[in-house]
């Protein structure tokens, strides 16, 4: 189930012999596009708010052409205040530490489930499994508490590290070496060479695509995730982007205009990553699925 | 072969552990971590009107430091009223890196003192920075004691109050008997003129969904009659049933579509009373910024004491010091300096509609032309706070189990002592539980 | 760590001597890779788990009062407690609420996105992009669309002569509004999954199929939705589970309101452990609330497990 999309994910699918422009396909098209522009109306409303003036923006009509005219006031004001280039850097610098701990630790747990047998391993690999299924939700409370004993919490460390590893990528990448010929390694370690070297220079070059995979989606999963940062950080200085765009808020009221162009500078960041490397994102996603929320 | 394994993860893992440490340098460069004695950092709760006033109060006393070189900045951090902001509050002291002082209100006191979440202030240094007892009314000094020590220094008392639309008033004849009204039925007689003069609502109260709204005015008819509440942990609730039951029989009679709209929310209330749709307008001296802002012809007073007695429910904006777990000598001196120093300036923050706490601003004549501001300045000699509970206070649990049980009473389809009772049902089981604080 | 890698080799039945070797080689370089894994998974969750459960049968507070064990009287107190299930009927309403749409209207987006329309990165992306989203900017956007008086849903009825709806403040539709935002920010996570999974039916099926004279909706219900069932089951499976364990974005937009119509069990739990101090109290609906994690991930594992059986 694991990596079935990779060989097949840019296929066309229209069938040979069917005609591309019958009636049915044409209806298709407009549901689907209709569709589509549904769902892009949130944004596309949110941009059109925040090049507004706050006086436009806080006016109950719905027209496309303020008075005021469109500008980038809105934007130029909330990154003059300061907090959402500190909270992106925080949030770039946890996710980074928290996507290259996971990687490299699932990695070499990965390859040791797979190909070793080493005592205790069947007692981890059930834990592991276990583990899946326990929402980190419900440990806030108790991580909250260690936190304070390990003097992490408002830390960098304290948002990294209970999030800085994953039972289920374990699985993913153990299943992905699972599916590498053993013969590769053999003839290599026949030559002397020892497990870390075999991991790296072979194993690790295999597994290019799914390691960029796993990465993506843990990326994601840190950049947005809301819950543990919130509970973690309460130095307004120290909190992620999705932490400190929810908790800290203006002096001066509802300033619609600048709401909106806080919210598409935090959007901005993945979209763009997204729209450059769409197909890896989409491959990686359906990947690691399962290791999914 | 295998034996060859072990000197390289050796190696492996020192060389893990020197990456992983090298990362900690740089992930140990935290933003905050060297904050200097001149830094203070101060959290409130305010937005909108009150947070423009705040923030003008913050840099004119930075600014005057910069000039005087007395040499601290004070940074305001802003959080959503409410749980989220107390929340907040309790986890960064319990963290230990609490901000260097914050604002609470005085009904929250009970819920934080007691847990060691807070430090008191000392009287001596307070003294220093010119901040002595005498400068405030007693019931607001004394509601920031918990234990016999000072937890909380009053910036406001603010009141939950009467607005009249003036020219409504003239119209319908009622401008004195707004004054010298003095019973429930006295009330209900204005209202009804008010009514045939709008030819809409005579009064204009916003509750639904919103439990601290409810228990204001239900707070204020209740303590009207003399009747207390006391929520001693370990014990029953102490409430005069027969007074609660009439202060609710008495807001139904209000909320019955003619007099006032039986379902009405917040925003409806101030909307149909700016909008002249109604004579008269319960509502809490924060809503003075908007009213003002427009042509409105209205007046403010205190709630006229319809059951004998003068009370009326308040909260009060205060200053205190969350626990920190490293404290510097300096900038606590800085902080109690900024406490004064906002203080002393509090006639603006009367500008938002707070009754200012500290004295010498009440007397000055500055304040005293303010209007209607200094019509209801007479309200702290005899306020009245929500009874003490660790689980009390603005935007907590005590409001909102409030309304779960009293909201069917206000939309008429609940019975007043049926809802009260299940009302001091619920208080029964938090009393009845050990004190979390 | 030293423990963990010393004592297998102690327990080690007696082996020739040169097998014992590998076998300890083998353990310690294992233990070795799996080390970084297994310190962070037993600190930041095992232990963690192993000190909620303690937790909940104590009355450890925020601030350290009454840190004594009490038993079971913090369980015996959530099944008395009427807020816990109203949070927890809450919680279900929205997973069922949330669970059909989320499966149902994806694997129709991934359907129609399937059948090689021109524009097909278009349309991936739009349906895709929100995923990508914050849950903190999720909830602007729609905060921001839902705005009783000058939001963009209510102005559009407007136009139309539709009295304008409370969005977030009404009881009765605030859980709706809820799983609106929820349907437009996740969907595209599932989507995915169907529509990699739509690329792998082998198209010799499809072709058996015509020459048999089925006509496309035929083929949609006798080939596609069958060949589907694996992907379904996931993603019933990863949706109920999310489902279950809503938080961000209800406790943004609504907060749990109005009047607690929509306060999540993750919130309670959030509220009593931080709003309320009770660590303690916490805990304990923690540990129901994993009960019922358990129960489900059980069912499910029975029931798909008879499917594939059959």
């Amino acid at each position: 189930m694991s990596t079935y999309t990779l060989s097949r994910a840019t296929k066309q699918t229209h069938k040979p012999g069917e005609n591309p422009w019958s009636v049915s396909r044409m209806v298709a098209l407009l549901i689907l596009a209709f569709l589509a522009a549904t769902w892009l109306v949130p944004f596309a409303w949110a941009v059109l708010t925040s090049l507004k003036s706050e006086a436009d923006a806080g006016a109950s009509n719905l027209s496309l052409s303020p008075p005021d005219g469109f500008s980038f006031d809105a934007y130029r004001k909330v990154l003059s205040a300061g907090d959402i280039p500190a909270w992106a850097w925080n949030s770039l610098i946890t996710s980074a530490a928290i996507t290259f701990i996971t990687v490299a630790t699932s990695a070499l747990a990965g390859y040791a489930f797979s190909r070793m047998d080493f005592r205790g391993r069947r007692w981890l690999y059930a834990a592991i499994i276990a583990a899946i299924i326990i929402p980190p939700q419900l440990l806030i409370v108790p991580l909250f508490r260690q936190m304070l004993a390990f003097d992490l919490v408002d830390t960098y460390w304290g948002i990294i590290l209970p999030q800085a590893f994953a039972p289920a990528m374990v699985l993913i990448l153990k299943r992905f070496f699972d599916q590498i010929p053993v013969e590769l390694e053999d003839a290599a370690r026949v030559d002397g060479a020892n497990r870390l070297r075999v991991f790296w220079s072979i194993v690790l070059p295999l597994s290019r695509p799914i390691l960029a995979a796993v990465a993506i989606f843990v990326f994601i999963g840190a950049w947005n995730n809301f819950l543990w940062p919130f509970i973690v950080t309460t130095d307004a200085q120290l909190m992620t982007l999705p932490v400190g765009l929810q908790t800290v808020k203006s002096a001066y009221g509802l300033q619609y205009a600048q709401n909106m162009a806080s919210a598409i500078l935090a959007a901005l960041p993945l979209v763009a990553v997204f729209l450059f490397f769409q197909r890896q994102i989409i491959k990686g996603i359906a990947t690691t699925g399962f290791g999914g929320q | 072969m295998a034996s060859m394994d072990r000197p390289f993860s050796r190696r492996r893992l020192l060389a893990g552990a020197a990456a992983l440490a090298g990362g900690g340098t740089l992930l140990g460069c935290a933003p905050s971590a060297s904050r200097s004695a001149d830094e203070l950092s101060y959290w409130h709760l305010m937005s909108g009107g009150d947070g423009i006033v705040m923030a003008g109060l913050v840099d004119a006393v930075n600014a005057s430091n910069a000039g005087s070189g007395a040499g601290f900045k004070a940074t305001q951090t802003v959080l959503a009223w409410g749980p989220p902001y107390y929340t907040k509050l309790a986890m960064a002291s319990a963290g230990g890196r609490a901000p260097d002082v914050a604002v609470m209100h005085a009904s929250r006191i009970a819920g934080y003192a007691p847990g060691g979440l807070l430090e008191p202030w000392d009287l001596d240094l307070l003294a220093e920075v010119g901040i002595h007892e005498r400068d405030f009314p007693p019931l607001v000094w004394q509601k920031g004691q918990y234990d016999g020590k000072l937890y909380s220094i009053a910036l406001d008392t603010h009141p939950f109050v009467l607005y009249y639309n003036t020219s409504h008033a003239d119209k319908a004849g009622v401008t004195d008997a707004l004054h010298s009204m003095n019973s429930p039925e006295g009330f209900t007689e204005v209202a009804t003129k008010l009514q045939k003069v709008t030819g809409k609502h005579g009064l204009s109260y916003g509750y639904l969904g919103d439990g601290s709204q409810m228990w204001r005015l239900f707070y204020t008819l209740y303590r009207q009659q003399g009747a207390e509440m006391k929520l001693v942990p370990g014990q029953q609730a102490q409430v005069d049933e027969a007074a609660a039951v009439k202060a609710l029989t008495f807001v139904r009679s209000l909320l019955n579509d003619t007099i006032a709209t039986r379902s009405g929310d917040g925003g409806t209330a101030t909307s149909e009373f700016l909008h002249g749709e109604s004579g008269m307008f319960f509502g809490g001296v924060w809503e003075l910024p908007v009213l003002k802002a427009s042509k409105l012809p209205f007046d403010a007073m205190p709630i006229p004491a319809l059951f004998g007695t003068q009370a009326a429910y308040a909260d009060s904006h205060t200053f205190v010091l969350p626990r920190q777990s490293e404290v510097s000598a300096e900038r606590r001196r800085h902080t109690y300096q900024l406490v004064a120093e906002i203080l002393k300036r509090s006639v603006s923050w009367a500008g938002a509609g707070h009754i200012p706490a500290y004295q010498p601003v009440i007397k000055s004549s500055e304040y005293q032309a303010l209007k209607p501001q200094s019509n209801y300045a007479g309200i702290p000699a005899y306020v009245n706070y929500d009874p003490d509970a660790w689980f009390g206070g603005a935007g907590s649990d005590f409001h909102r189990y409030f309304a779960e049980n009293v909201q069917n009473v206000y939309l008429g389809s609940g019975d007043p002592a049926a809802g009260f009772d299940g009302f001091v049902k619920r208080l029964n089981v938090l009393l009845d539980r050990p004190q979390p604080v | 760590m030293s423990t963990a890698i010393d004592s297998p080799a102690a327990t080690t039945p007696v082996v020739a001597e040169g097998k014992l070797k590998a076998r300890r080689g083998e353990t310690l370089t294992g233990w070795a890779f799996a080390a970084p894994f297994a310190v962070l998974f037993v600190l930041f969750l095992v232990v963690p788990a192993v000190y909620g459960l303690y937790l909940s049968f104590t009355g450890e507070t925020l601030t350290g009062a009454n840190s004594g064990v009490i038993g079971f009287a913090n369980y015996a107190e959530a099944f008395q407690d009427p807020d816990l299930w109203r949070s927890l009927g809450n919680t279900i309403w929205f997973t069922v609420l949330s669970t059909v749409p989320l499966v149902v209207l994806s694997l129709a987006f991934a359907l129609l996105v399937n059948l090689g329309l021109p524009g097909r990165w278009l349309w991936r992306l739009s349906f895709f992009m929100p995923y990508l989203l914050a849950s903190t900017v999720v909830v602007l956007f729609w905060a921001w669309m839902y705005n009783p008086k000058i939001g963009l849903i209510n102005g559009v009825l407007a136009e139309f002569g539709i009295a304008p709806v409370a969005w977030l403040q009404d009881p009765n539709v605030a859980m709706f509004s809820v799983v609106i935002t929820t349907l437009w920010w996740t969907i595209g996570f599932n989507f995915l999954l169907y529509l990699a999974a739509l690329q792998n039916i082998p198209e010799q099926q499809f072709e058996a199929a015509a020459i048999d004279g089925a006509g496309k909706w035929r083929q949609l219900f006798a080939i596609v939705i069958p060949q589907l069932a694996p992907t379904t089951a996931l993603i019933v499976t990863l949706q109920l589970l999310a489902s279950l364990k809503v938080f961000d974005q209800i406790y943004m937009l609504t907060n749990g309101g109005p009047a607690g119509s929509t306060r999540s069990i993750v919130q309670y739990i959030y509220e009593s452990g931080f709003t309320g101090y009770r660590f303690g109290y916490s805990s304990a609906i923690s540990y129901l609330f994993f009960a019922i994690i358990v129960l489900v991930s059980l069912a499910q594992y029975r029931l798909l497990n008879r499917r594939s059986g059959r």
